[in-house]
């Protein structure tokens, strides 16, 4: 029964959407007022996905918002989505975070391992970060080796966190040239409505300011290794980064920032993930990215940089 | 094995410090004593295991159809996508495709942690979550195409394939795939003459890796099955069980997914009570707009009357001119 | 199979044969077609063995090397099964077709020779947590004629009941690091002890009732089968007198194959019928295996010369 009811209303919704085609066809005006009304009373719906006037006609869709300075889902420009945090859900990863900007969702998990240091660096522990855009979270992925894209969220999430010196990677050292902390933290991204890099930074930085290590014991003669798991040392972090990510869509006389873009927004503007990501640390610029998307102008770059700055504040 | 350039790596030799706890070291006999212990402990109050399943539906709002699904520890997330023509497949087939792929996550499990490309687990289960959800899919409705489900494992706690394919039938449901019955998983761990029915983690591995010595029976069991129709549509079992004892576990493992029907009905029901409020704005709206388009219309074929009728009586008016 | 389309009367025929306990070539239903055995056929490998059953031919060649063992169970050897389906076993192969098949079969076997009581891997211990012997068991598909399982799992049990181990001559310590030396002496090898190793018997679903190694017709009529891995009777593998007491058969692995489901009540007559007919067969290839075994060491008594 249930099967039966969820098609028709499939079907229902198609022969809705010819319906509405027909009209276009006609008149191929359209006045985006009462739609507005109606994904601001029932947005949590999600209804504005299955729109038929977004399906038709995507991109006319999105400027006729934006020439009436609001965003499809009803946010202003600067304005985010909620932002939701739950920590240490996990059990089996040392700690975890997961979390949900709007739609999108991510989870980082930490695995701690002890191995020898680098002979190059052999005071310093080993911090691996990698994100994963598994084929679940989106149609856009599929399975096998991660894609370009997946490879180039997870640079720039491990560059954002170098950068940020969040972590001393000393720190991570237990005995100079022979063991040393390994952290790694795998962030996976569970659904992407746009922004990972930001939710990724958020997760990440949750999951590694509530860690700690266990004490460890390191006798040199025999190399014997005791784990403590009793007495526990949190880990030193240092500030708090964060990554403000926009979505540049090219308007005729001035740009326009998104900020906190979803997917339909990246895609507007040029796909591919946002297209200016800037993050801080402490007061400090710690990463400036600007991949594709529309032209800046300086004083729209120095705004971004502002944004973001009050973001962190 | 080869270097992942595309992935960040850690040192080769890297091992997790749960090896050098005094926990590790613990022999068999002392893991089973614990064990048992801590189950006297918990048997007090005996828990209907139907009812530790919690299960959602709508969970990721890029696929057609999704679900989460959480038992005990174990946490799994499952989507659907769009049927799509099968790739690299020159001749036609009858009958549509399921493509699975259950992938843990790097941390989902307690002790090592998992390297992020799949392994031979990876791969055994995905056969196996495609051979429980492939009879209950009304594949003759789609021929030539294929259905992508993705099933990724959070956390294992034992019975995650259980987990997965309960979690598979709700996403396919939720994407309105066509199917003939609800599909439920149960899973068991014997040990002797133990029984334990939808195990953790622990249990599972006591169960598995018994002492050589003694001739007891000792496996998992994960069946999955059509309920309304009473057809078994998977049935796993690893280890070394007697018959009376397979059977036996069988009668179980029939019994708890049973059970488990009316739970996944609500979740089922409460999706389709969402569904259909969503069906209701948008026909709402598509007819208001309708109504909007209808006005203007009319508005735009009087004026356009109105100046043909202008133009005509301007034109006769110039031509007697 | 692929190529052989049965009309709809033929398959009518065969089912209902198969209802009143009759089958076109005249077998029961727990019989197996005849199989041709041959072991010691790879030089190189330690132990190997051919099956054909009707048109099912497999190699199996078992190579060892020495491993370190896994840090949570230093005292286990360790065994891994490839599968290796040959692009000419059947049309269906070409490509990456068969991958699906041999990844089904090598988890199967996997499942199968997971219990202690189906296959002991401390016999394959060499030191305990440092060193250990590593079997890889190398299965090729050389031609596909249906019910694979079971062929590959009579192959394997054979091949390793052929595998010798080298003996361990002497181990040095070198600082924590062990130097084996393995004997050079070809026939100073000690071999496996596999009487429990399981076998694989598939039981195909026709009609309401289940046949064992169906022929290639019979396979078109049914959806699903059934996959029991039984574990063996040692006392089958031996000639001395000492008769070890019986073990009773269990499952060591279940599993169903194919896009169908079956009924609670098929699934437990069929584990039962699978259960007897695994019995016969580990029977009838111990008795092969035995006979065979002293054919070869006639022959390398008497045999001089390459030509044999």
């Amino acid at each position: 029964m249930t099967h039966a009811c969820n098609l028709e209303g499939r079907q229902r919704l198609q022969t809705s959407i010819g319906a509405v085609l027909i009209q276009l066809s006609r008149f191929y005006i359209h006045t985006p007022r009462h739609a507005l009304h109606y994904t601001h009373t029932h947005v949590d719906f999600r209804c504005s996905k299955y729109h038929p006037f977004r399906v038709i006609h995507p991109v006319r869709y999105f400027t006729s918002y934006i020439e009436r300075n609001v965003r499809p889902d009803g946010r202003k420009f600067d304005e985010h989505r909620n932002i939701k945090l739950n920590i240490n859900t996990i059990k089996s990863a040392e700690t975890s975070a997961l979390v949900k900007y709007g739609n999108t969702t991510v989870i980082c998990g930490t695995k701690l391992e002890l191995a020898a240091p680098k002979a190059e660096d052999p005071d310093s522990g080993f911090l691996v970060t990698n994100v994963e855009l598994v084929p679940l979270c989106s149609p856009k992925f599929r399975p096998g080796p991660p894609s370009d894209h997946a490879q180039v969220i997870s640079n720039v999430v491990s560059e954002i966190i170098n950068n940020s010196k969040f972590i001393n990677l000393k720190d991570l050292c237990i005995v100079s040239d022979k063991l040393a902390w390994v952290l790694y933290c795998d962030i996976v991204c569970l659904d992407n409505d746009g922004n990972v890099v930001d939710a990724c930074i958020t997760a990440l930085t949750a999951s590694l300011k509530t860690l700690s290590l266990p004490t460890v014991t390191y006798d040199p003669e025999t190399e014997e290794i005791k784990v403590d798991t009793n007495n526990r040392i949190s880990l030193k972090v240092n500030g708090l980064p964060v990554a403000t990510s926009f979505a540049i869509f090219p308007n005729c006389e001035r740009s326009i920032l998104l900020t906190d873009p979803n997917t339909f927004e990246e895609e507007m503007c040029g796909g591919n993930g946002a297209n200016i990501t800037v993050s801080w640390n402490n007061g400090f610029l710690c990463g400036i990215l600007k991949s594709g998307g529309g032209t800046l102008s300086i004083e729209q770059e120095k705004e971004a940089i502002k944004m973001a700055k009050e973001r962190t504040l | 094995m080869p270097l992942d350039y595309r992935r960040f790596n850690g040192p080769d030799d890297s091992v997790s410090y749960k090896r050098f706890t005094p926990d590790f070291l613990k022999s068999y006999e002392e893991l089973l004593g614990d064990l048992l212990e801590k189950n006297n402990l918990k048997d007090e109050q005996a828990s209907d295991e139907a009812q530790r399943v919690f299960a959602e539906t709508d969970t990721i709002s890029q696929a057609k159809g999704s679900a989460y699904v959480e038992i005990k520890n174990t946490k799994v997330v499952c989507s659907v996508f769009d049927p799509r023509e099968i790739p690299h497949q020159n001749e036609f087939s009858h009958l549509g495709q399921i493509y699975c792929e259950v992938k843990f996550a790097p941390f989902s499990c307690s002790s090592q942690r998992r390297p992020p490309a799949p392994d031979a687990e990876d791969k055994a289960l995905s056969e196996a979550l495609r051979q429980a959800i492939e009879p209950a899919v009304c594949r003759h409705l789609f021929p030539n195409y294929q259905i992508d489900v993705f099933a990724y494992i959070i956390e294992n706690d034992g019975s995650c394939l259980a987990a997965a394919i309960n979690a598979a039938g709700l996403a396919l449901t939720d994407a309105a795939v066509p199917m003939y019955d609800l599909i439920t998983a149960s899973s068991m761990a014997i040990l002797d003459d133990k029984m334990f029915v939808v195990p953790n983690e622990e249990e599972e591995e006591l169960a598995m890796k018994s002492q050589e010595s003694k001739d007891i029976n000792h496996g998992v069991i994960t069946l999955s099955m059509l309920s309304e129709l009473s057809q078994i549509t998977s049935f796993i079992q690893i280890g070394s069980l007697e018959t009376d004892c397979v059977i036996k576990a069988m009668d179980i493992l029939e019994k708890e997914c049973k059970e488990l029907v009316p739970n996944i009905q609500k979740v089922v029901v409460r999706n389709v009570i969402k569904n259909v409020k969503r069906q209701q704005i948008l026909h709402e709206s598509a007819k208001e707009m309708e109504e909007i388009l209808d006005e203007k219309y009319n508005l735009w074929q009087k004026s356009l009357k109105a100046k043909s009728y202008l133009c005509f009586s301007l034109s006769f008016f110039s031509l007697l001119a | 199979m692929a190529g052989s389309l049965i009309s709809q009367s033929e398959q009518v025929f065969i089912v209902h044969g198969v209802e009143n306990d009759f089958r076109s070539d005249g077998r029961s239903s727990i019989d197996y077609r005849p199989m041709e055995l041959e072991t010691d056929v790879v030089s190189h490998a330690s132990g190997s063995a051919r099956l054909r059953l009707a048109n099912t031919d497999i190699l199996v060649g078992v190579k060892t090397e020495i491993d370190v063992p896994k840090p949570e169970t230093p005292g286990l050897g360790k065994i891994e099964f490839f599968v290796d389906c040959s692009a000419n076993a059947t049309p269906e192969f070409e490509g990456r077709g068969g991958e699906q098949l041999a990844n089904t079969i090598s988890s199967t076997m996997q499942r199968a020779y997971y219990s202690p009581q189906a296959f002991n891997l401390k016999q394959l211990c060499i030191f305990e947590g440092k060193q250990c012997w590593k079997l890889y068991v190398d299965i090729l598909i050389l031609e596909c004629g249906g019910n694979l399982c079971d062929a590959v799992s009579l192959a394997v049990k054979a091949a390793l009941f052929n595998t010798r181990l080298p003996c361990v001559k002497a181990a040095l310590m070198d600082g924590g690091n062990i130097d084996l030396q393995l004997s050079d002496d070809p026939y100073d090898s000690k071999q496996l002890d596999i009487g429990t190793a399981p076998l694989l018997v598939t039981l195909c679903k026709i009609g309401t009732k289940c046949v064992v190694d169906p022929s290639a017709e019979e396979e078109r009529c049914s959806v699903i089968s059934l996959v029991v891995g039984v574990t063996g009777n040692p006392n089958f593998y031996q000639t001395d007198d000492n008769v070890i007491p019986d073990i009773k058969c269990k499952c060591s692995t279940i599993s169903m194959n194919g896009p169908g489901s079956l009924s609670p009540k098929t699934l437990k007559s069929a584990i039962e019928q699978g259960i007897t007919a695994a019995n016969c067969l580990d029977n009838a290839l111990g008795d092969a295996l035995l006979r065979e075994k002293d054919e070869i060491s006639y022959l390398k008594k008497h045999s001089y010369g390459f030509l044999k």
